[in-house]
């Protein structure tokens, strides 16, 4: 049973998603359907968190049958232990916006709901492939969802939107191929855990390239900002909190590991975009116009502390990443569906037209405060606690990294800020209607759920920081890279 | 059962601002008020539990720590969230939760009908409890993390009124300030973990490099965030901004409490910054030029908070001045007495200003004492405290850190200098206050827009707290009078043990110069302000503006930060964008059209190409046979 | 074996394939066109059959046979459309139909 579980985590939403477009149910039962595999999916992970050994450094509930045999492709599941946390945030944040998606009611319900359980199907199948095929046709696999569902129920602008970043994963992708084949030919195997580590460029900047376009890093991330904003706000919650996950799976699981010296070589490289990608993306969310601005810009920033993190080649960059990439899924999360609320009530994004939201609306100004002093890493919080643990490490490899991402502690404050203080605080704004209602019971129960993990995270964030690599040696996965 | 006591110290004001947080509309606000009264009364009785339990111990045993879990860990690197009770955090506790909890009471009748009355009394206990876990830390990084809470409790609080702009403004700015602090602090952090590989204060204090550049960097973090928290120069900027916030905020968190937080953490990481000796010498030498430069700003400034505000950062100047020197248990007693008489100044002005509707200007102000005769005298002690008038509180403890610092060589006799004239200044501003605001004749402002509270100058809860602080700032000096007998040094002792500590003479010495400066002091201001024999000087530009502090920084800080913005949206991210979208689009379209060129329909060409292309193959056969 | 060598076929073969190939592509009418890819079929032919003769087989000779008749078909469809063309008096110039294009 305890096998099974990895292949119930990516299936379930799968035939889920195929009951749910055969079955010709009204939408609200399509949603409460699709609603329920979610929750029965967030107890499935549940259960293999309460089972997971986390004292031991091997692959758990791993599965494994051969696929194409004269090539050496199988198919293998398996879970780390920080897969299975970046398990665990998918399917909760899924869960979130698939309630939240049936909250407010999306058309075309049956093929919106299908999609969005394919879409977690894919996601989980990222994080617990062990195959490179397999990886790869999962990593694909996102793609299809994520395009009928902005390109259908996005915003205004969402062709143009789509267009961009279909060609922007393709091509990183393309270039992830061909990495994928020559490596997999090299090696006579395409199994993760059975392959040796290679110390081609080429082949690493092949999967380097299309991991920063998916985390994103600066600057491959011209798809960023049209994407975030023509979205449903449900789907950038999605795309910024575990989307961009995938990337930096990618870059822990297989461009690191295989690819020991070459990482090395090119750690000031990728040190340099990630510091980059801090500083500048806090500056633009600094002054961005409207409030998803200010969080896809935030997300840019994040990606880079992360990769600051997984490139500091120590226990506590590693434990930080980990912690880190599982918090910001969760932050960006609830911060999308925000925004989303918010925009629902006054039908815009923009800051300069909003203001004033906390008079007589306690649970809106209580939940976008928690949450965005959460999302600035106040001491003590969660996000602090990846922060300090990444910095620390980063600091390790050079103390410039560590100043440079201290300045981030600045700007983090500064933008969050001017982002709280836009919607909720000084005057009415021109476009908040007097008669814009409180957060109601059906958004609260998909975002509370979110703020309550946080601030548990926030008591214990050892809980994930101690327990991201088996015997909490990074050692046991990567080697130590110096 | 001393660590029993330190968790229900530290976790009842969370569970307040927990419970007023959920409860949210369904309880009246009165009922909030005293959730979050009683229980700060109850961690002071905590800590007072803690610390009878302490005094019945053996010097040598009186550190107690105990551990919830795990916070963090990351390979070999622990971080528990550890508590640490010893002579020095209980008396911190102590004054937190006493003054604290006599503040929150006197917010039960300032605060009374207030809209947002319920928030404010969470706020109130969050900070509480900020402000517990920062001096109860163990440990570096839970002392990291109350220290965030607390600026963040400070942003929640400034920004109180929140749909006035300046106030927001103002929270932010002190938010942004402290965490300036909070990154260098993590430096140091991040120093102090490559170098001795955890951040638990026995080990640290231990291991520490003892000297050299990482031990000069370390305090210098450190020094930052003190700074920055205790706004002296140049991090002060954000402290008169932050009278915005309600006036029982000035008095607990920028009076009594949070500002002192980085004396406190001067005096606990002592051991840091002795191996860095340039760098306390840096934290007495900021200490000395701020509350020369805050008494002299003080001189001219029109709000009554404002006057105050400033003299609590040339207070706590002097206060830095003793933890800089080396003199500890100096410092942990000014920060004593301190906040004894700040609060009670803020409060007493606080029930003027509730009298008066809220006015804060001492012109409109003025001559309110002979209507308030309880405020007025209260008002007075507040101030005598304040100058150092023996017996009253200030007396003992600011002239015990004039005297330790001609202990200290030429560098100690120089401020030893400027502190003698920062308490001329003292007596100057703080009696001109007092004489403007409290004595004469009513201003018409005043008696046109006094209204008594049910007969009284106030709600009762303001005047007894204020009452109970004006009898602290009486006897409160009296713990400590160093020639002649001294409690609070000999029971920090084994914790922060003194490097600059001073004879008898050097006491008498120092006190009788400082009681002369501010005695002269309260005679000029007498002499312009109550008797009028001199006309008011008029008031220098320089003090007016503050000395361009504000001014300097918005265009170092703020402008370029903008003007860096601005260009990186102009010239990197527009670019970028418009070359995802259009640039790619359009390189496919063009490749395109290129490439359908060679479809142009003409039969002839298509025949050239196929024979072309079937001798190409003809060859290539041919050879690689 | 008697007649002439087997060069003499393949070199005859050769130049009228050539013939037929310039015919192709230099010429402008349909019908020459036709003509000329009469011709490349015609010399194929040739070539097939003489190395038939030459080997003492068959084979060659059955695969002409069957060119015959593919070319025969050819030959009626492109007729026809130069013939329906002509009709509706279309330019029968190949520069100047072009609009089957990409």
């Amino acid at each position: 049973m305890n096998d099974w579980l990895t292949t119930i985590l990516i299936f379930l939403p799968v035939a889920g998603a195929l009951v749910v477009a055969v079955l010709p149910l009204p939408r609200y039962w399509a949603g409460s359907l699709a609603a329920l595999v979610s929750l029965i999916e967030v107890g499935f992970w549940i259960t293999a968190a309460t089972k997971f050994d986390f004292g031991s450094a091997d692959l758990q509930f791993a599965q494994q049958a051969s696929w194409l045999s004269d090539l050496n492709v199988s198919y293998h599941v398996g879970q780390y232990a920080f897969s299975l946390w970046l398990v665990g945030a998918t399917t909760v944040v899924m869960a979130a916006c698939i309630v939240y998606g049936w909250w407010i009611g999306r058309e075309r319900a049956r093929a919106y709901f299908s999609l969005m359980l394919l879409l977690t199907g894919a996601i989980v199948g990222v994080f617990t492939a062990q195959d490179l095929l397999l990886f790869y046709a999962f990593f694909e696999a996102m793609l299809i969802p994520l395009y009928i569902l902005i390109g259908v129920w996005g915003g205004a602008g969402r062709l143009r939107a789509t267009l961009t970043f279909v060609i922007y994963t393709v091509v990183g992708s393309l270039l992830m191929l061909a990495s994928i084949v020559v490596y997999g030919l090299q090696q006579g195997t395409f199994d993760l855990t059975k392959m040796g580590p290679s110390t081609s460029t080429w082949l690493f900047l092949g999967f380097v390239v299309a991991f920063a376009i998916k985390a994103p890093l600066f600057p491959l991330h011209g798809w960023l900002p049209s994407t975030y904003r023509e979205s449903p706000a449900e789907v950038s919650a999605v795309l910024s909190g575990i989307v961009g996950k995938a990337g930096l799976y990618g870059l822990l699981r297989i461009a690191i590991p295989k690819f020991p010296t070459v990482a090395h070589d090119w750690r000031i490289v990728l040190l340099v975009l990630a510091s980059v990608s801090l500083v500048y993306g806090s500056l633009l969310a600094w002054r961005a116009p409207d409030f998803r601005g200010v969080v896809l810009y935030s997300s840019l920033a994040q990606a880079g502390l992360i990769v600051l993190g997984l490139f500091a080649f120590n226990d506590l960059g590693l434990d930080g990443a980990v912690l880190q990439m599982v918090n910001h899924a969760l932050i960006s999360a609830t911060l999308f569906l925000l925004a989303g609320m918010v925009e629902r009530r006054t039908s815009t994004g923009e800051l300069a037209l909003l203001g004033g939201m906390a008079r007589g609306r306690p649970a809106l100004a209580t939940i976008v405060m928690t949450t965005g002093i959460i999302a600035l890493a106040v001491p003590l919080s969660t996000s602090f606690a990846g922060e300090f643990l990444i910095l620390a490490g980063v600091f390790q490899q050079h103390w410039a990294w560590g100043a440079i991402g201290a300045t981030g502690i600045v700007l983090a404050a500064m933008y969050m800020l001017r982002a709280i203080s836009a919607v909720l605080h000084e005057d009415v704004g021109p476009a908040v209607p007097e008669s814009a209602l409180d957060l109601r019971a059906g958004e609260l129960a998909v975002v509370v759920p979110l703020v309550v993990c946080l601030l548990a995270l926030s008591a214990y964030p050892n809980l994930i920081s101690g327990h991201a690599f088996g015997t909490n040696k990074v050692s046991s996965l990567i080697g130590v890279v110096k | 059962m001393i660590d029993a006591a330190a968790w229900v110290c530290l976790l009842l004001p969370l569970a307040s601002a927990i419970a007023i947080t959920l409860a949210g509309t369904r309880v009246s606000r009165r009922l909030t008020g005293y959730v979050s009264t009683i229980t700060t009364m109850g961690a002071f009785a905590a800590a007072v539990v803690a610390f009878i339990g302490l005094l019945g111990e053996s010097p040598e045993d009186r550190t107690h720590t105990t551990t919830a879990w795990t916070w963090l860990s990351a390979g070999p690197y622990h971080f528990g969230l550890t508590l640490l009770t010893d002579q020095l955090s209980v008396v911190m506790m102590l004054i937190v939760t006493g003054v604290g909890s006599l503040i929150i009471a006197y917010s039960l009748g300032y605060m009374d009908r207030e809209d947002e009355e319920r928030r404010f009394f969470a706020y109130m206990s969050l900070f509480v409890f900020s402000m517990l876990l920062l001096v109860q830390a163990n440990n570096l990084l839970i002392l990291l993390a109350g220290w965030g809470m607390v600026g963040l409790s400070s942003y929640l609080l400034i920004g109180f009124y929140q749909e006035r702009p300046v106030a927001i403004a103002a929270a932010k700015k002190a938010f942004v300030m402290n965490a300036f602090g909070d990154a260098t602090m993590a430096l140091a952090l991040f120093l102090l973990i490559e170098h001795t590989g955890q951040l638990d204060y026995a080990g640290v204090f231990a291991t520490s490099p003892q000297s050299g550049t990482a031990a000069n960097l370390i305090a210098l973090g450190l020094l930052g965030g003190a700074v920055a928290k205790s706004a002296q120069v140049p991090l002060h900027t954000w402290l008169p901004d932050a009278m915005e916030g309600p006036t029982p905020v000035s008095a607990l968190i920028h009076a009594a409490t949070m500002v002192t937080a980085g004396v406190y953490l001067i005096v606990r990481c002592h051991t840091l910054f002795e191996n860095a000796y340039i760098v306390e010498d840096l934290a007495a030498a900021l200490g000395a030029i701020t509350l020369v430069m805050a008494g002299l700003i003080a001189l001219v400034q029109t709000d009554i908070k404002k006057v105050i505000a400033y003299s609590t950062m040339s207070q706590i100047g002097y206060m830095f001045v003793g933890a800089g020197l080396g003199a500890y248990p100096n410092a942990m007693f000014h920060l004593m007495t301190h906040a004894f008489f700040k609060a009670l100044l803020f409060l007493a002005a606080g029930i003027a200003i509730h009298a008066l509707t809220g006015e804060q200007d001492i012109r409109r102000l003025a001559g309110v004492g002979k209507l308030m005769p309880y405020t007025k005298i209260v008002f007075l002690i507040g101030t005598l405290a304040l100058v150092g008038i023996f017996p009253f509180a200030g007396f003992f403890s600011k002239d015990s850190i004039l005297a330790a610092s001609l202990d200290r060589g030429w560098y100690g006799a120089t401020i030893f200098v400027i502190g003698v004239v920062g308490a001329l200044l003292t007596g100057l501003y703080a009696f001109r206050l007092y004489f403007v605001v409290f004595t004469g004749e009513p201003s018409p402002f005043a008696r046109e827009h006094y209204h008594a509270h049910q007969g009284k100058e106030g709600p009762v809860s303001m005047l007894w707290t204020v009452g109970v602080l004006a009898v602290l700032s009486c006897v409160g000096g009296l713990l400590q009078f160093a020639p002649f007998w001294d409690p609070l040094s000999k029971w920090l002792d084994p914790v922060d043990a003194p490097i600059a500590t001073a004879t008898s003479w050097e006491e008498w010495f120092a006190s009788g110069l400082s009681l002369s400066a501010g005695l002269l002091g309260i005679f000029i201001a007498w002499s312009i302000y109550a008797a009028k024999r001199r006309p008011a000087p008029k008031p220098v530009t320089l003090f007016e503006k503050k000395f361009y502090w504000d001014e300097l920084y918005d265009l170092v800080w703020y402008r370029s930060t903008e003007s860096l913005t601005r260009g990186l949206y102009a010239f990197v991210e527009r670019p970028l964008i418009a070359g995802s979208l259009t640039a790619v689009t359009s390189a496919f379209g063009l490749g395109s059209r290129e490439l359908s060129t060679a479809q142009n329909g003409l039969v002839r060409s298509y025949a050239l190409a196929l024979a072309g292309g079937i001798a190409v193959l003809a060859v290539v056969f041919l050879a690689a046979r | 074996m008697h007649g002439p060598e087997i060069q003499w076929y393949v070199i005859l073969s050769a130049i009228l394939f050539t013939t037929g190939a310039l015919g192709v592509m230099l010429r402008r009418s349909p019908l020459i066109i036709l003509l000329s890819v009469e011709i490349m079929l015609n010399a194929a032919n040739l070539l097939l059959i003489a190395f038939s003769r030459l080997h003492g087989r068959e084979d060659g000779q059955i695969f002409a046979i069957s060119v015959m008749a593919v070319a025969a078909s050819e030959v009626v469809v492109g007729l026809g459309l130069i013939v329906a063309m002509g009709r509706r008096h279309v330019d029968l110039d190949v520069d100047k139909l072009r609009t089957l294009r990409g």
